[in-house]
């Protein structure tokens, strides 16, 4: 099932209530936020009262925000090699 | 006659020793495990084509007779990550020629420091360093001994092992951030404890009243010791890759 990727590109600030509300509605709050929404007709005639203001993809699959989160972060760059022990409670002992 | 074959034979094989000695070499001389010139590996598809290249789209545009609207799901080719702004952290394990020629070399010229990267930052490196980390380390504790595994740089006075640049990322396409093979070195690091900073107070006010509500803050932050840092030989390196 295809979606779309919405990326809010212009602030809504300034526009008419009724394309804040389109925003509002889409769930874009801020600059550079994403959404995928599925592509059915009701969200086309969405996207198409905001298009000036936002960026536009057909993918695949849609990401959460946890998911989309995670793809942005870095490598930790480090692992655990030797733990110095420790007893059941997780205290180290002396 | 077979004396001066067998002399021939000898003056071809002196020839062929593969290294020169090292005061031959270039004083200062960087390697990189890819050059930063336009090679083809280096470049993107779309910028190398840029001349000949017709975009996917328009090309489909103008085969393929205007669809309606229903018929929107058009085959898109399909992304492995279709997160906007995304990043990946990709290990390179090429060895250049160039690599091969001036790793003993760099190996042999110890100390060496390394620009290591934990959670995407750098941190540049000897043996024997105190680091404190801006951010206290979950689920560790004082004596715990951590393998640092991201690099960018090994270096040393004369030479230095560098990762490719990152690739900025767009829309589409994630950020490509390039580490070193961390079969290339070994880098541990041992918990030493935790540091606090000053109580800081920070007084917040608002208008039109007497109380002063008084912020505290008081963060805490790991301190790792650096221990031995270690460069693997052109040999012990290739022996672990094979192994894998």
């Amino acid at each position: 099932m295809p979606f779309f990727r919405i990326t809010l590109m212009r602030s809504g600030i300034g526009m008419p209530t009724k394309t804040q509300g389109v925003l509002k509605a889409l769930g874009l709050r801020k600059r550079m936020a994403t959404i995928y929404k599925p592509v059915t007709p009701e969200v086309a005639g969405q996207i198409m009262r905001i298009k000036e203001l936002v960026d536009v993809k057909e993918v695949e699959t849609a990401m959460t925000k946890e998911q989309m989160k995670a793809a942005r972060r870095p490598d930790p760059g480090y692992y655990v090699e030797t733990r110095r022990p420790r007893d059941l409670d997780g205290e180290r002992l002396s | 006659m077979a004396l001066l074959v067998r002399s021939l034979r000898q003056s071809l094989l002196e020839t062929r020793s593969s290294l020169p000695p090292t005061f031959l070499l270039p004083f200062r001389a960087h390697i990189t495990t890819v050059s930063h010139s336009l090679e083809a590996g280096n470049v993107p598809d779309p910028l190398i084509q840029s001349g000949r290249h017709v975009s996917k789209d328009l090309r489909e545009k103008v085969q393929s007779p205007p669809k309606l609207p229903t018929a929107a799901a058009a085959p898109t080719p399909p992304t492995s990550k279709p997160s906007a702004y995304a990043r990946k952290d990709e290990v390179v394990s090429e060895l250049t020629p160039s690599i091969r020629q001036m790793l003993p070399l760099l190996k042999s010229q110890s100390p060496h420091y390394l620009t290591m990267h934990i959670h995407g930052r750098p941190y540049l490196l000897t043996s024997g360093d105190t680091l404190r980390l801006p951010f206290l380390m979950p689920e560790v504790q004082p004596g715990d001994v951590l393998r640092l595994d991201r690099a960018t740089h090994i270096g040393s006075r004369d030479y230095t092992l560098k990762a490719p640049e990152p690739v900025n990322g767009t829309r589409d396409a994630p950020k490509k951030v390039f580490y070193l093979d961390p079969e290339l070195f070994v880098c541990r690091a041992t918990v030493i404890g935790v540091e606090s900073e000053p109580l800081r107070i920070k007084e917040k006010t608002k208008r039109r009243q007497r109380h002063i509500r008084k912020v505290k803050s008081k963060h805490k932050y790991t301190v790792l010791k650096i221990g031995e840092i270690e460069v693997k030989s052109l040999e012990e390196y290739e022996a672990t890759v094979e192994e894998q």
